[in-house]
């Protein structure tokens, strides 16, 4: 699981309100290389939930100096972007879970997929 | 208790089956249609799309200049998709894990005809504009009942998985299952992207080869749940009628594999008409309607027309002569009882299931337990359905692709006062 597409999950259990972000722990994270192509990075800024991204790199150790805001301008800025570019597509967590923050509901992730499935009675 | 006969319907007759016939998938006869596709790589550099129920990922390897991901409930799948580099999810399509207007478009290929009931139908769809932003578009693909040669008889059918397509049986010709060939259909071109609705299913008989297609008719979950017609639970007696013998193939054992295919049938529908709602499963199942004297008619002629809707339960498809199941008949030989039992045979469930999981050559093993379950759409009802149950989406362009209805809906905002 990519940082950019825990970005964009959340707990769905019945009755959750606050499900998102979810808390990643995770027992295992590669690194792998994935080409740099800074548009790509710009045009998905302004598309992620900029504080679940610093509060996943936090609990990942890969923080870093990543800012807990956006810098402006960040279109033009390549350091920026590549360390963006690194958080969301270059980390990888391949064991683990993610937790819903507000019910505690642990949601596997298994060989790099998280398994979001509910059972009948949290749905 | 409606939802619980759907889940357990699409448990048993979609996700389990994809279990099973996952490792299949992955050959070449699995393409991407090329108009998705074309949706595909017309997006924006930088959109962010979901293909929502998105099997063994073929979709998501196009347009490089897009974040892709894709969830399904296969497992297997989802494990192939991820073993091509893909980002991918187990979820269900009625509770979609992804935050509200994330996603700059959606796909549901081929995906939604699995659900059982209306309702779920509109739910998914739904779910997956709840997950797309305002102005961002979702392309919807599901079967249609209206083939360029045929035409299905009802919506709600049981599709047996045929694993090798192209290459003939080797069993015995009259339980081969073969493809009847229509009068009218001479041409046999691409037969992988043609009428029977999915590019997974059948295909290219060489002229060779004869097959014969079955599908099984069931009634729909949302009509056994009519509770304003509890009397149509007992069938007309022209549906009691039992079969004509099959023309001429299945020398033996005709009565036999009648009554097994009847006993199957019983078996895969019978959570569909649990006791209290229907009279009496006997009465609702035990009846099968030969809707043609022969095989070999053009789609056009239909014995059973409309009026059967209500009361037939289960119907063959116009080009089988028989009721028996080629596929189903070596599974059904070690397992169940000889066929003079059956009219006493209460509903086997237990021994049913087992009889799945046993051990054949793989590809017994594989057709046996495997008829999926699909709700076919009529012409427009996709459409309709989007237009007056899922407000948040407006119809931007609706068409036919080879056996598909299609429709691309974008999300729009909706302002409540």
């Amino acid at each position: 699981m990519k940082l950019l597409t825990h970005n964009m999950l959340t707990s769905h259990v019945k009755g959750v309100i606050k499900g998102y972000p979810l808390l990643i722990k995770a027992t295992e994270v590669k690194m792998n290389e994935v080409e740099f192509n800074p548009q790509f990075v710009s045009r998905m800024i302004p598309k992620l939930e900029w504080s679940a991204l610093v509060q996943a790199a936090d609990e990942l150790g890969q923080r870093q100096d990543l800012p807990s805001e956006v810098v402006p301008d960040y279109e033009k800025d390549e350091e920026f972007l590549k360390k963006v570019h690194r958080l969301l597509l270059e980390v990888e967590v391949i064991e683990g879970c993610l937790q819903c923050p507000e019910s505690g509901r642990e949601f596997p992730i298994s060989r790099g997929i998280p398994n979001m499935l509910l059972s009948e009675d949290e749905a | 208790m409606m939802e619980e006969a759907a889940s357990q319907l699409e448990r048993d007759h979609v996700h389990s089956v994809y279990d099973k016939i996952a490792p299949y998938f992955n050959d070449s006869r699995y393409k991407a249609w090329p108009k998705v596709r074309q949706f595909l790589l017309e997006l924006q550099p930088g959109s962010i799309v979901a293909d929502i129920g998105c099997g063994n990922g073929k979709y998501l390897h196009i347009n490089k200049e897009v974040f892709k991901l894709g969830c399904d409930v296969c497992r297997p799948l989802v494990d192939f998709a991820w073993s091509q580099g893909h980002e991918v999810q187990m979820c269900d399509g009625l509770h979609l894990p992804y935050r509200d207007g994330c996603f700059d478009a959606v796909l549901s290929i081929a995906v939604i005809h699995h659900l059982s009931t209306k309702e779920r139908r509109i739910r998914a769809i739904k779910e997956m504009a709840r997950t797309l932003r305002v102005g961002g578009r979702i392309m919807i693909y599901v079967w249609a009942m209206e083939q360029k040669r045929r035409k299905f008889e009802k919506q709600d059918i049981f599709v047996p998985w045929n694993p090798n397509p192209h290459s003939p049986r080797r069993r015995a010709a009259a339980q081969s299952v073969s493809e009847a060939i229509d009068n009218t259909d001479k041409h046999r071109k691409v037969r992988s992207t043609s009428s029977v609705a999915d590019e997974e299913d059948l295909t290219c008989a060489t002229p060779q080869q004869r097959t014969q297609r079955l599908w099984f008719f069931s009634r729909s979950l949302d009509s056994v749940f009519d509770f304003g017609s509890l009397a149509i639970s007992r069938s007309s007696s022209r549906d009691l009628s039992t079969l004509s013998s099959p023309t001429g193939e299945n020398e033996g054992n005709k009565a036999s594999q009648r009554g097994r295919g009847r006993g199957l049938i019983k078996q895969v529908s019978s959570f569909f008409s649990p006791p209290s709602v229907i009279g009496s499963e006997e009465d609702v199942f035990d009846s099968v309607t030969d809707p043609h004297k022969g095989q070999n008619n053009p789609g056009g002629n239909n014995n059973n027309n409309g009026t059967g809707n209500q009361s037939v339960s289960v119907s063959l498809a116009q080009e089988c002569g028989s009721l028996a199941l080629p596929d189903l008949v070596p599974f059904q030989k070690e397992h169940l009882k000889p066929a003079g039992d059956e009219s006493g045979r209460a509903p086997q469930g237990g021994e049913q299931q087992e009889s799945t999981k046993s051990p054949r050559g793989s590809e017994g093993q594989v057709e046996g337990s495997c008829l999926r379950y699909y709700h076919v759409f009529r012409e427009g009802e996709l459409a309709e359905l989007i237009e007056h149950h899922v407000e948040e989406l407006h119809v931007k362009h609706t068409y036919f692709d080879h056996a598909n209805w299609c429709v691309v809906a974008e999300k729009v905002q909706l302002w409540k006062i």
